[in-house]
């Protein structure tokens, strides 16, 4: 394969890596598997590279190979560790921008939103990242209305987890 | 919950700078990393399955026992046919694993990549159903020559274990025999498959079955 295809994607992934990463904090619970994601991410994109056309935007076609890697494409490496001090780093909050009880909530709901199917995650997380509900059904392979039904279902699971 | 919600929102996008930050060179070694995927996985379990049943014909003593009782109780000709067709049905299930391999792409929505893979593996999933059939036929060729040949007992060299034995009973506790270990083998068989089977595409099909339900 040729240098300047190669420069130009590892350019462009640098740029964007952030879309990966917050995919792989998701799905994973500890370091090891979230670099284990991340560079199957990566492969995954390489591989899908060069049918990449300039015609849609960098990151929307990141969003769509990632979340397969994540939810299909990725097995579980054996080991099950559960470290909460990972979580807290991800998902560190600055205490000095929230009053108490708010950083509390958000607490609560990033660990609800660990708990949810790969699915459910998938759709937190294409509505974090403000993605319209066109893209989420395309993304999914849902309808549109199915997309907005599973969305408020998943508000609902996110509601009950909250208060038991 | 909505403001909950919009909350998590904004704090979610405030996120970037506690993320990670990987360098260029971190991510262009990576890129040369092997796959590790679910369809590579598949792809090659499927094609050691493709070959499993295959390698026992490798075996010189399996091959030239097993056709020299064939051939002694007649059944050259039936184990011909049934070969012939055998591997055409192979061949085709190849064609149709290799095509259905082929269209998977990542760039497909979650849905259609997860049904895709699905049936790549439903391909061989046939093809293993195939396979133990074929098995369980054999055995029952087997024994129905054991059946009709007048001299199974000279023919498998156990003129000695059976003294005082009717050649009637004899030849029906081989027959019997045989048709049990053909049952026990393709069960044993089936079992490690499907168990192996299961457990590779568990996660594959709750998925599958999770962005289905809404679409009835």
């Amino acid at each position: 394969m040729n240098k300047e295809l190669e420069h130009r994607f590892v350019t462009e992934l640098e740029n964007n890596q952030n879309i990966v990463h917050k995919v792989c904090s998701l799905y994973t619970n500890d370091r090891d598997s979230h670099n284990d994601l991340f560079q199957e991410i990566t492969i995954q994109l390489w591989k899908a590279y060069p049918k990449f056309r300039g015609d849609a935007k960098f990151s929307t076609w990141m969003y769509r190979v990632a979340l397969n890697t994540a939810i299909t494409l990725y097995r579980k490496s054996k080991k099950k560790v559960r470290t909460q001090d990972y979580d807290s780093v991800i998902f560190k909050i600055k205490a000095d921008e929230y009053d108490d009880t708010q950083e509390q909530q958000l607490k609560i709901m990033y660990k609800a939103i660990k708990q949810l199917g790969d699915i459910d995650k998938a759709l937190v997380f294409l509505y974090l990242e403000d993605k319209d509900y066109s893209e989420i059904s395309e993304t999914l392979g849902i309808s549109e209305v199915n997309a907005r039904v599973k969305m408020n279902r998943v508000k609902n699971k996110l509601r009950t987890i909250l208060n038991p | 919950m909505m403001d909950e919600l919009e909350l998590l929102k904004k704090d979610w996008q405030k996120k970037e700078e506690h993320l990670p930050k990987l360098s260029y060179d971190e991510i262009h070694t990576m890129i040369w990393k092997k796959s590790s995927s679910i369809v590579k996985w598949i792809f090659y379990i499927s094609i050691i399955e493709f070959i499993i049943p295959h390698l026992l014909y490798l075996v010189p003593s399996m091959r030239n026992n097993s056709l020299d009782i064939y051939t002694d109780l007649k059944l050259t000709n039936a184990i011909l046919v049934v070969s012939i067709l055998q591997y055409v049905v192979i061949f085709y299930f190849i064609y149709q694993f290799y095509k259905r391999y082929k269209e998977i792409s990542v760039l497909d929505s979650a849905k259609k990549l997860t049904s895709k893979i699905l049936r790549t593996r439903k391909t061989v999933k046939h093809y293993v159903f195939f396979s133990l059939s074929m098995v369980l036929l054999s055995f029952m060729i087997l024994v129905i020559g054991i059946y009709f040949s007048d001299n199974v007992i000279e023919i498998l060299g156990l003129e000695d274990n059976f003294e005082g034995m009717s050649e009637e009973r004899i030849k029906l506790i081989i027959m019997a025999v045989f048709a049990i270990f053909g049952v026990v083998v393709t069960a044993i068989f089936g079992g490690i498959y499907f168990l192996l089977y299961g457990l590779l595409t568990r996660k594959l099909r709750r998925n599958y079955q999770e962005l289905q339900k809404l679409e009835v």
